[in-house]
């Protein structure tokens, strides 16, 4: 058999020219070829505008400049998400990156001594001990390192975007490397007799175009995965209803902050993403509960700043391809699954799609172990982010509509119950070796969605009462003197990273 | 359940039933097995016949009933000892069983007597005290218990024959579960390693073994003395009496004090009883043969002697430590003082209320131990400071023995005491262990120390007042002495050795 | 040469001196005997608090001054025991309750029945069985019939400014003369003081001079024989540290003192603030980050400066050289982690009373004094260094090192005896009695290994039943004792404050 030489990517699109980029900067296209086919008429959903940490290791394997990508990307900097009225209308918190505290001497983890701390009495805002948390808070954001005793590690953050231009931005950069772009609907596949694989996809106007690999990036409607090769879909609609989204951007009306904001109404949530030259917005909600145009009216009426367009429907399953990659078709993106953009997670599956398919890139023949394991992979990842998003719904203390009636009230995976009964119990959330949330995240979210803890570790009763209150004192204060040193979030924009100071140069 | 501890007394008299009766009544018999090996051939000493006010805490612990006691023991009351021609010939003085003046102000009250003195105040310190003036017109009743009342200035002890105690006792003890076994120790086995020892073989080929071993062999601590080898520390060049004649005379007044009169080679004793007068004469060697002693005491007799005068010969002094490996010295075999101011019993019961709660496990606990051996260093060193306080205390020239004593040397916190006292009048107050302030005074005064000063704080009042003052004390005193029934009438009523006629009524203060 | 003595003379400052002064007024001035007192700048700030042990009544009660004063003028709280934290690293505190000693119960002493009891699986602390410490626990004040079988008392904190000013003016306006000075010299022929010398140059002779000015010694601290003695060897801390604290609300009825890794802070709340002490070991923290530290440490919003002052603990070699005696500080110097400063001058002031000399110009009764003295100066030293010697906080050099020194052999018979049985060997001149002790040790986790034997004859049933009933006594007096606002406001009716119980009249 030949070696795999032409890569083919079906859709453009975030999933697409991510996939296109990636290839083209890592196998190059001097042994290889890289065709990405995308049709302008098929509009792009570009929902996915907030990201997570990790996109930053995607970059730096691009080669990346991020000051550059930034400014073509009106891109602004997230510490974290702002969850409100989650818990109970009137009520927030906080879901940073970045970690919890520091380490204490003595073998568990912060969250203990915290838990100790919060029930001998002491102040249960846990935003004092996360540089990001109090950072967000106060509209402050820098690149820093982390301090030189090791103790407080370097500003996590990760990127508030717009996807269409990044999706541009990585077009430019892939299309520089040498990847062809056709442009043109697919309307056929065809297949080998014997193996099934598929040898080339037929356009529209005729032309054919073959290839050894093809990533089908063709979003919702999975052209190749689903429509030739029947992977199947696992709807996970009784545990995630929302099935619309309605989206509009607005005016900017303020410094852009340094987070993103979710909050809860009456039939799902709303995001705020804040970019640098406008804002971003949306209404995820479910339409048992609310019509499209309800659901319309209400966004419209809740923007902080003027609607700069007429708020576009976006309809989808939540759910996941029952298999990401059959022969030698990947799905990666909308077509391997979707979940609400709750947590920013689309582009980051996208990612790791992207990431594993690199890895596990065949040589000749496709490996049907390999195959296997990253179905397998990509599964276990589906459902660790799948579980963490129904955990918002979950533990809930509303009980104010019918929609939040259900989502309290409704069953969840087991893999889900048994981590909320150990938080519960002890405030643990034990970690699988590869799961994406931390046990930072899992504990800002429970805790913040009401989940109070009522033990923890017995270890962290063994420091006595001034030792604990010495470590946390200093903590608060070391974390206290980072984030004073923090310019303020557009300060820091306009210092390095400004997309007006590019357009003006340009 | 653990095994019970077996403890084994060596010899009876008084310090072994003590000791008995008191593990016996205190402790479970769970948790020890109490056994006692004597002789009646081995001679009971019985000197210490009169008491000190604490054998009623110990009789109290053990549970007997004081007027059963008495009549078992023909006892009667003591409310101190009188001292005769002890400083000075002619002296007489009282050491009462209670304070000087009244309850509260005992810190101060010889102070304000000194100045009243100086301002012209008749009379000893003596009348001042509630228990020594009873006790000089022969009064008694029991005192009372709340604080404030002059009737609670004083507490009372006992005379009684210290062998029908020890019999009394050895009646309760054994029908309390003590086992008795007559005897003649012949043989100690030690075991090789600790030296502890383990068992002791009778003339009878009896083998006795036991945990923990009670020294009550008297003078010849066949335990802790000749066989655990602890040393003796000698104290007969404070103290020289080194032998005593005892006698019992005929019944005479019943006084309710002991009486000491200092003799030309050391002092005779007098102790009334209900059915007879104890006597005895404590001398020295080095200042009169024992022919001439016994001589004395004869003559010397108030009532007719009932007996041919017995001797004792002794030492002053004590074993170096008195809890060795698993042997406790209890009595005469654990150190010797003599009787002047009635501490022998004293000294028995003190020890076994220590003991107990201090009795050590199957293995002795050294810290245990150490402690017991602490506190009965305490008393020791203390009773006999204040004996030798007795002999140096004197002006009399006119024998050897009281210009010898003068002229000696005592031990350096006595002289400390004596000078203090002579100077300012303060007397130190102890925590643990006799005397209390009240016996060092009456003592000093007794025996001609008058203090050079007193307190300036005794000087707040105007002189006028404090002198209608003390006058009037005192014959609030008489007053309330006058209304006390006479000593040997209360004995009748309370616990007479032939039964009172009258039944004991309201008349009878309890 | 037997001349009365005719004129004391008080050299001092704050409490120490006008409690002697007040101590001299009420027994000797009326047999003639002047008294001045030569005030020396003060040593206090605003910050400083007393915190006095229950003794400091029977003081108030014989120099003739009002309890209800120090309620008025005093700022004072009264303060059933001391609660005692992290000393054992994470187990949990205790309370040093001021109980007097507890009735026993089947003629032995409770805590024999008590120990017997633990080793039969009661779970009961020891805490719950002292009348003193639960009440403490519960916000009361023990204010128990003197004559009870069960009794408890308490202690004061008090402003030392406000105490001081009072102690000073009970004592002038009761006709002791004062001049407020400074030392110029000390004239001193062999042993004795023939004048001191003040700065405005006035000679000052007395017969007899009572050095009360504090830890500085500025008299006895130049007499031959003397010198001062060291106890660093067993107590660690060397530098001191006080501040204001917010006040705190419902008032607690102890104080509260938490060790941490380089000493130990104290907690003393008064009525309208709180007093914080911090004691510390300059070896393991400068001064600085003791400062930084302290908002963490203390858990309370911190008003004002924080003054630093240096400590040295131990006792002069002689406490009475000639005719000058020091009281307070000057004879030997504790931190007060035992509330002991106050302490130590009254027993000094009412020892010398009792040993007061007969004449002028010859001392004999210094020689018993400094005795006594040193003999309590002792075993309130080994109370004080017990919370250290039995500290369970590992791995930390100041706490490592105290738990492995060798104790004076004092503490370590009382030590050795009550691992062995329960028992504490008390000598002469103690302060704390067998329950201090005893509630010191157990409540450090000090435990005694075996109990009384006589305990065995108590049956059973009997036993379980002294125990209740011993608790339900406790519970039954704790629930008719005042909270700590209700005694202070009755204790001075005239006082605006709220208390928990409505007024009724005024207003």
């Amino acid at each position: 058999m030949q070696q795999v030489r032409d890569i083919v990517v079906v859709g453009g699109g975030t999933a697409g020219w991510m996939a296109a980029a990636a290839f083209a900067k890592v196998f190059g296209t001097q042994a290889h070829s890289i065709t990405l086919v995308e049709s302008e008429e098929i509009g792009t959903v570009g929902v996915g505008e907030a990201t997570i940490p990790p996109i930053m290791q995607y970059n730096a394997i691009l080669g990346i400049d991020e000051d550059e990508f930034v400014r073509e990307t009106n891109a602004t900097f997230k510490l974290g998400i702002d969850f409100i009225d989650w818990r109970k209308p009137g009520s927030s918190y906080f879901h940073p990156f970045g970690l919890f505290g520091a380490n204490i001497k003595g073998g568990v983890g912060f969250m203990n001594y915290w838990l100790r701390w919060v029930q001998s009495g002491g102040d249960p805002d846990f935003r004092r001990f996360i540089a990001e948390g109090e950072a967000a808070r106060e509209n402050r954001f820098a690149r820093i390192p982390a301090s030189p005793d090791g103790q407080l590690p370097r500003l996590n953050y990760a990127y508030q975007f717009d996807a269409a231009t990044y999706a541009a931005y990585l077009r430019r950069y892939a299309e520089r490397r040498g990847a062809v772009r056709r442009e043109g609907k697919v309307v056929d596949v065809e297949q080998n007799s014997e193996t099934g694989y598929i040898e080339a996809v037929k356009l529209a106007d005729g032309t054919r175009v073959a290839g050894d690999f093809f990533i089908d990036c063709s979003g919702f409607r999975a052209l190749l995965i689903e429509g030739v090769f029947k992977a199947g879909f696992d709807d996970w609609s009784h545990w995630l209803p929302n099935n619309r989204a309605a989206a509009v951007p607005c005016e900017r009306v303020e410094d852009p902050s340094p987070f993103t904001r979710s909050t809860a109404r009456e039939s799902g949530w709303q995001w705020r993403i804040p970019l640098q030259h406008r804002t971003g917005n949306g209404y995820v909600f479910c339409d048992s509960y609310l019509s499209e145009d309800e659901a319309s009216q209400l966004l419209l009426q809740r923007l902080d700043g003027k609607p700069m367009a007429d708020p576009k429907i976006l309809r989808f399953t939540a759910g996941k391809r029952r298999l990401g990659w059959v022969k030698n078709c990947l799905a990666v993106g909308l077509s391997s699954g979707f979940l609400e953009p709750l947590e920013s997670t689309s582009i980051h599956l996208i990612q790791v799609a992207i990431m594993k398919l690199l890895e596990f890139f065949p040589m000749r023949e496709v490996n049907p172990v390999l195959i296997d394991m990253y179905n397998r992979e990509m599964d276990q990842l589906y459902d660790h982010v799948r579980d963490f998003i129904i955990a918002h719904y979950k533990v809930t203390d509303r009980d104010d509509t019918p929609y939040w009636r259900y989502c309290r009230n409704m069953t969840v995976p087991d893999s889900l119950a048994a981590k909320l009964e150990l938080f519960r119990e002890r405030g643990e959330a034990r970690m699988l070796p590869g799961d994406l949330f931390s046990e930072t995240s899992w504990f800002a979210v429970l805790y913040g969605q009401g989940l109070i803890p009522r033990s923890y570790h017995p270890i962290a009763n063994a420091l006595s009462e001034d030792e604990l209150q010495l470590a946390l004192a200093r903590i608060g204060t070391a974390i206290r003197r980072r984030v004073d040193s923090l310019p303020s979030h557009a300060d820091f924009i306009e210092s390095c990273c400004s997309a007006r100071s590019a357009a003006t140069a340009a | 359940m653990s095994e019970p501890l077996d403890i084994v007394i060596l010899g009876g008299g008084t310090a072994g039933w003590m000791a008995a009766a008191a593990l016996v009544s205190l402790i479970p018999r769970t948790s020890c097995r109490v056994r006692l090996i004597e002789s009646e051939e081995i001679g009971i000493v019985g000197v210490g016949e009169a008491t000190f006010p604490e054998i009623r805490n110990f009789n109290d612990a053990i549970g007997i009933d004081e007027a059963e006691m008495m009549r078992a023991t023909n006892a009667a009351f003591k409310l101190g000892i009188q001292f005769v021609d002890w400083g000075f010939k002619g002296s007489r003085y009282m050491h009462p069983f209670g304070v000087h003046g009244p309850v509260g102000m005992d810190h101060i009250f010889h102070h304000r007597w000194l100045r009243a003195r100086r301002l012209g105040l008749k009379g000893d310190i003596q009348d001042y005290s509630f228990a020594a003036q009873a006790a000089r017109d022969c009064r008694f009743e029991l005192p009372e218990t709340r604080s404030t009342q002059l009737d609670s200035a004083y507490t009372y002890a006992y005379h009684f024959d210290a062998g029908l105690y020890a019999v009394y006792l050895r009646g309760l003890a054994e029908r309390r579960g003590v086992v008795r076994t007559e005897g003649k120790v012949k043989d100690v086995i030690q075991d090789p390693e600790t030296g502890d020892i383990r068992s002791l073989l009778l003339e009878s080929g009896e083998v006795i073994s036991g945990d923990l071993f009670i020294d009550c062999s008297g003078f010849r601590s066949l335990l802790l003395g000749k066989t655990l080898g602890v040393g003796w520390e000698d104290w007969s060049k404070w103290l020289p009496c080194d032998r005593a004649f005892a006698v019992p005379s005929e019944r005479d007044e019943l006084s309710p004090y002991t009486r000491s009169t200092a003799m030309e080679a050391g002092w005779r004793w007098r102790i009334p009883l209900q059915h007879r007068t104890g006597n005895g004469y404590v001398f020295s060697t080095s200042f009169i043969d024992e022919d001439e002693a016994a001589a004395s005491l004869m003559r010397s007799l108030e009532t007719k002697a009932l007996a041919e005068p017995r001797m004792l010969k002794f030492q002053a002094g004590r074993r170096v430590v008195n809890w060795a490996n698993n042997c406790v010295a209890i009595g005469l075999a654990g150190g010797f003082l003599e009787p002047l101011e009635s501490t022998s019993i004293y000294l028995i019961q003190v020890a076994i209320m220590h003991l107990v709660p201090l009795l050590p496990g199957r293995r002795v606990d050294p810290r245990l131990r150490d402690e017991f051996n602490r506190l009965i260093d305490l008393q020791y060193e203390r009773i006999r400071d204040f004996l030798i306080l007795h002999y140096k205390l004197n002006s009399r020239e006119d024998a050897e023995i009281w210009r010898y004593c003068a002229a000696m040397d005592v031990p350096e916190s006595l002289t400390r005491k004596i000078e203090l006292f002579r100077h300012s009048a303060i007397i130190e107050r102890y925590r643990d262990g006799l005397f209390p302030p009240t016996s060092w005074l009456s003592v000093f005064i007794g025996q001609g120390l008058i203090p050079e000063g007193y307190s300036p704080l005794a000087d707040t009042m105007p002189g006028e007042a404090l002198v209608t003052h003390m006058d009037a004390f005192r014959a609030d005193i008489l007053d309330r002495v006058e209304e006390m029934r006479r000593h040997e009438r209360f004995i009748d009523l309370y616990c007479g050795a032939e039964p009172a006629v009258a039944p004991m009524g309201a008349e009878v203060r309890l | 040469m037997t001349r009365r003595i005719e004129q004391v003379v008080i050299v001092g400052a704050d409490a120490p001196a006008w409690m002697a002064a007040a101590a001299f007024q009420r027994s000797v001035s009326n047999a003639g005997i002047r008294v001045r007192v030569i005030e020396l700048p003060t040593l206090l700030q605003p910050a400083d608090a007393y915190s006095a042990l229950p003794e400091l009544a029977g003081f108030h009660r014989r120099v003739g001054l009002e309890e209800r004063l120090l309620f008025s003028l005093c700022k004072a709280v009264p303060i059933a025991g001391q609660r005692f934290s992290n000393w054992s690293g994470a187990a949990p505190p205790f309370i040093h309750g001021y109980d007097r000693s507890p009735p026993p119960a089947a003629g032995l002493g409770f805590t024999q029945l008590w120990t017997k009891g633990r080793q039969k699986g009661l779970r009961t602390e020891f805490e719950n069985f002292s009348l003193g410490a639960m009440a403490a626990k519960a916000g009361r004040v023990p204010a128990t019939e003197p004559g009870a079988e069960l009794h408890a008392t308490f202690g004061y904190n008090l402003d030392a400014r406000a105490y001081s000013a009072l102690l000073k003016h009970f004592s002038t306006s009761g006709g002791v003369e004062s001049k407020a000075a400074t030392i110029g010299d000390v004239e001193i022929e062999g042993d004795r003081i023939t004048a001191i010398i003040l700065g405005d140059g006035e000679r000052v002779e007395a017969d007899l001079f009572v050095d009360a000015s504090g830890p500085q010694a500025v008299l006895i601290g130049r007499m031959a024989g003397a010198e001062f003695e060291s106890w660093r060897e067993w107590l660690p801390c060397d530098r001191m540290l006080a501040v204001s604290a917010k006040a705190l609300k419902p008032l607690p009825a102890f104080s509260q003192i938490s060790a941490f890794r380089q000493g130990w802070i104290g907690l003393y709340p008064l009525q309208d603030r709180t007093a914080v002490v911090a004691a510390y070991d300059s070896r393991q923290i400068s001064d600085e980050n003791m400062l930084t530290d302290l908002p963490a440490l203390a858990n309370l919003p911190i008003g004002g400066e924080a003054i630093v002052s240096g400590l040295a603990q131990g006792i002069r070699r002689q406490t009475w050289v000639g005719n000058c005696v020091a009281v307070g500080e000057s004879a030997f110097t504790l931190e007060p982690l035992d509330a002991v400063q106050l302490h130590i001058a009254h027993y000094c002031i009412s020892q010398l009373m009792t040993l007061f000399p007969v004449e002028a110009g010859s001392f004999p009764e210094a020689e018993l004094y400094d005795r006594i003295i040193r003999r309590a100066a002792i075993n309130l030293r080994d109370f004080q260094f017990a919370h250290y010697k039995l500290n369970r906080r590992f791995d930390m050099p100041l706490w490592d090192g105290c738990r492995d020194a060798a104790p004076p052999e004092t503490l370590q018979r009382k030590l050795d005896v009550f691992a062995a049985r329960g028992r504490i060997p008390l000598y002469d001149d103690e302060t704390f009695q067998e329950q201090g002790w005893e509630s010191l040790f157990i409540g450090h986790g000090f435990m005694p290994q075996s109990y009384d034997p006589r305990v065995d004859a108590v049956p059973e049933q009997e036993h379980i039943a002294l125990i209740q009933a011993r608790l339900n006594d406790i519970v039954g007096l704790v629930e008719a004792m005042p909270p700590v606002d209700n005694f202070i406001a009755e204790a001075d009716p005239y006082r605006q404050v709220e208390t928990t119980a409505p007024r009724v009249g005024v207003n």
